[in-house]
């Protein structure tokens, strides 16, 4: 497709070797693109944040790239107070942290996670919210560990990400010759 | 370096959205007045596309990894158009993989649209060399490349460290955010060079292309088409 495209607009220079308003140079680094998303799929430099709960959350924290958010600064909210911290503490070298909130607090416990203006807000359910995230009922789904990714590009598939980056590409090539054809 | 959703106060956010917005609209301004406005919208897209992709290009630098921002590129080959080219990126970049944020658009926009001129401004001063040296234009070609990036980051650690919350260690979250900065001072080189190279290649086979993004008004090849007329095509073709 991509290698059609320039071709297309090799013709259009031969046909017109006198117009300076078709920059089809701009084209060739295009070619490279996929090559390049292939090699990297997921490298963005945003955050990931992954939770089991139990009795206690276990939360794992990486940038996108997969890489651990090590010694990352996480504050935790309880429900009934979202200004004052509850709990601040350190991811350790892996990214892990993990803490036992109070049952006796139940609803949505805020985690913020960051680490050099990086980072994510995920919002666990403990208690009665946390039976209706799992689906089950209250007593079960209380000790019933529960994972869930949140934040990040997480819930899509490399593939996915990979044609989701291709079609921006295209709007943008797309774009590009719409303007050389008004020419 | 794109801040992301729930970092930044809202009183910060929205003075992003406030100069942002402004130097977008400076820049329309700019580009509306030039002969044909619509001329370098394909170099622009394109640039765009680039400049999308670019974030997924990581480079390790222990003990974090940086992407490629190519801002100071964009600013080289696009002049003013950078700027729109660079808003559009991160608004993809922000809805399709959640880099950067949406609260954070007008922010990152401004962090890397700002720079972007002024890499656009030093590439000019190539034209102290001569416009054929190839030496004065890689050496300007570099200072757009690395100049612009290296204003973003200075931008970027200025708003993390003074908008550290006092929630948090603010000794240690300050170390971070030194050591990401520096971290980027490999990747400014990078682009640098990278920016300089691009240059070498278009100055040797289009080098028309330089001169538009530097303000050097090139001849108008063509008329500028009819804008009540944009669905037509070939209406500024003459008749045979």
């Amino acid at each position: 497709m991509w290698a059609k495209a320039t071709a297309k607009i090799r013709v259009k220079v031969d046909i017109m070797p006198g117009a300076k308003s078709i920059r089809w140079y701009y084209l060739l680094p295009l070619l490279l693109l996929p090559a390049l998303a292939l090699a990297a799929p997921v490298t963005a430099h945003g955050s990931n944040i992954s939770y089991t709960t139990g009795p206690a959350v276990a939360l794992v924290a990486q940038f996108d790239n997969g890489e651990p958010m090590a010694g990352a600064q996480v504050t935790i909210y309880a429900p009934d107070d979202p200004v004052n911290p509850w709990m601040t503490g350190t991811c350790d070298a892996e990214g892990r942290f993990t803490f036992m909130p109070d049952p006796d607090r139940p609803g949505n416990w805020e985690v913020q996670v960051r680490q050099s203006g990086h980072g994510d807000i995920v919002v666990i359910p403990v208690g009665a919210g946390m039976a209706t995230a799992a689906g089950m009922g209250e007593g079960v789904a209380r000790y019933a560990p529960v994972m869930q990714p949140v934040g990040g590009v997480g819930g899509y598939t490399p593939l996915q990400l990979l044609v989701m980056g291709a079609s921006v590409v295209w709007g943008c090539v797309g774009t590009a010759l719409f303007f050389i054809n008004r020419k | 370096m794109h801040l992301p959703d729930g970092i930044l106060p809202v009183t910060v956010c929205a003075a992003g959205y406030a100069t942002g917005g402004a130097l977008t609209w400076y820049a329309l301004r700019k580009i509306n007045r030039q002969a044909n406005p619509r001329a370098r919208v394909p170099q622009a897209a394109l640039l765009t596309a680039a400049f999308f992709v670019a974030s997924w290009i990581h480079i390790p630098v222990p003990p974090t990894s940086v992407h490629l921002i190519l801002n100071g590129l964009l600013g080289v080959l696009l002049g003013y158009y950078a700027v729109p080219a660079i808003l559009i990126g991160l608004f993809f970049q922000a809805v399709m993989f959640q880099h950067g944020g949406l609260t954070t658009l007008g922010v990152n926009a401004t962090m890397m649209g700002l720079p972007a001129l002024l890499a656009y401004v030093l590439f000019r001063l190539r034209f102290l060399f001569g416009r054929e040296s190839r030496a004065g234009t890689g050496l300007a070609g570099f200072l757009g490349g690395a100049g612009g990036l290296a204003l973003a980051v200075l931008i970027f650690y200025g708003l993390l460290v003074t908008t550290i919350p006092a929630t948090l260690d603010i000794r240690m979250e300050r170390a971070a955010i030194t050591a990401l900065a520096l971290a980027h001072i490999p990747v400014v080189l990078l682009e640098g060079v990278f920016t300089a190279l691009v240059v070498l290649f278009l100055q040797r086979v289009r080098p028309d292309l330089l001169d538009g993004a530097s303000g050097w008004t090139p001849p108008v090849p063509v008329a500028a088409p009819d804008p009540s007329l944009p669905g037509i095509r070939g209406a500024d073709e003459p008749h045979a």
